[in-house]
């Protein structure tokens, strides 16, 4: 009996240690549970980035799936992304919607144009794919800030009330989308079709 | 001289980075809520680092959000709640007591407990009686020994 105290209880401390860490081994510290998962995405009243003087409120999201994207021309990982959203955006028809934030616009001592942004956003999209509808410029990147964006690339799945249902951080490949966004976002399409046959 | 215009330079030219971000404040008070809370806060981009170290852009927004409520007026738990409700608990050094946060407490607690009955279980198992035969026979020995 002795014999198996003194065995036992540090085994047992040894095996429970040895899964706690095994786990932290694959565990994402970046990943964080999203605060806004199941929440409306929050009031905000923007300007689209290639025609300013249309205004976007969180309206925009009903009635249709959207993946919003945000992004910026400064982040390379969002430029690496784009063939493979525009991919999506082509032949599954994904409703992609962009949040661009840009990193040299600083609100209080910004020197940039809004004209030299446009041109910039231009260039990128010609040259890897342009998957977006439209793009909300988050001027002074309050809205990313309400979102509980990190960086960028980052996604959100908005259903067709306007809900968010996944805040994705890093950038959506192949992989990212048939294991994790895919599945999802289908079943939010369903979700909107059979709502419109209950109506 | 020539090295004391370089210190002096060097002097001049680090306040100048460190005035990079310089906010107003309307009382000293507000200057050092500011200044609690960003120690506090933790950068959601870099995590080993709090918002007043960290220069990624989220801190540097984030700093900026800080100032912006606190100029509104607002409490430094206030300025945390609103934090929370955005990046979650992660976002504050100090985390909340939860069910699965309060082993952070007791772990330390449990270890000490357990340390001090394992002494004390010790300490009881050497029968004072059979010290004293054996020394007994000990001093036995030394004596058969001469």
């Amino acid at each position: 009996m002795k014999r198996l105290v003194i065995f036992g209880i540090p085994l047992v401390v040894f095996l429970l240690l040895v899964v706690f860490l095994f786990n932290g081994l694959f565990s994402d510290p970046r990943a964080l549970d999203s605060q806004l998962k199941g929440q409306p995405v929050p009031a905000f009243e923007l300007p689209d980035l290639m025609s300013p003087e249309l205004t976007y409120t969180p309206e925009i999201f009903k009635g249709k799936v959207t993946l919003l994207n945000v992004w910026g021309v400064w982040c390379v990982t969002c430029a690496v992304e784009l063939p493979y959203l525009t991919e999506l955006a082509k032949q599954q028809n994904v409703n992609i919607v962009g949040l661009y934030f840009d990193q040299d616009l600083d609100p209080e001592f910004g020197t940039k144009t809004v004209s030299r942004v446009q041109q910039e956003v231009r260039e990128i999209t010609g040259r890897f794919g342009n998957p977006y509808q439209f793009h909300i410029f988050d001027v002074y990147r309050d809205t990313a800030l309400d979102l509980g964006v990190t960086g960028a690339p980052e996604h959100f799945l908005i259903d067709h009330n306007g809900i968010i249902r996944m805040h994705h951080i890093g950038d959506i490949n192949q992989r990212v989308w048939l294991n994790k966004v895919g599945p999802l976002y289908r079943q939010l399409r369903e979700e909107m079709t059979r709502s419109g046959e209950a109506e | 001289m020539r090295l004391l215009i370089f210190t002096v330079f060097i002097i001049v030219a680090c306040s100048a980075l460190a005035t990079d971000d310089s906010y107003d404040f309307d009382t000293p008070q507000q200057r050092q809520s500011f200044l609690t809370l960003t120690e506090e806060l933790r950068c959601p981009m870099c995590q080993n680092q709090n918002i007043a170290d960290s220069d990624a852009m989220i801190a540097h927004d984030m700093r900026r959000k800080v100032y912006n409520l606190i100029k509104q007026g607002k409490s430094n738990d206030e300025v945390i709640t609103y934090m929370k409700s955005r990046y979650g608990d992660f976002i504050h050094y100090q985390p909340p007591v939860t069910p699965v946060t309060v082993w952070l407490w007791l772990t330390p607690l449990l270890f000490a407990v357990l340390a001090i009955a394992v002494v004390i279980g010790r300490r009881k198992s050497v029968p004072p009686e059979d010290m004293t035969t054996k020394l007994a026979a000990a001093e036995k020995m030394l004596e058969q020994n001469k």
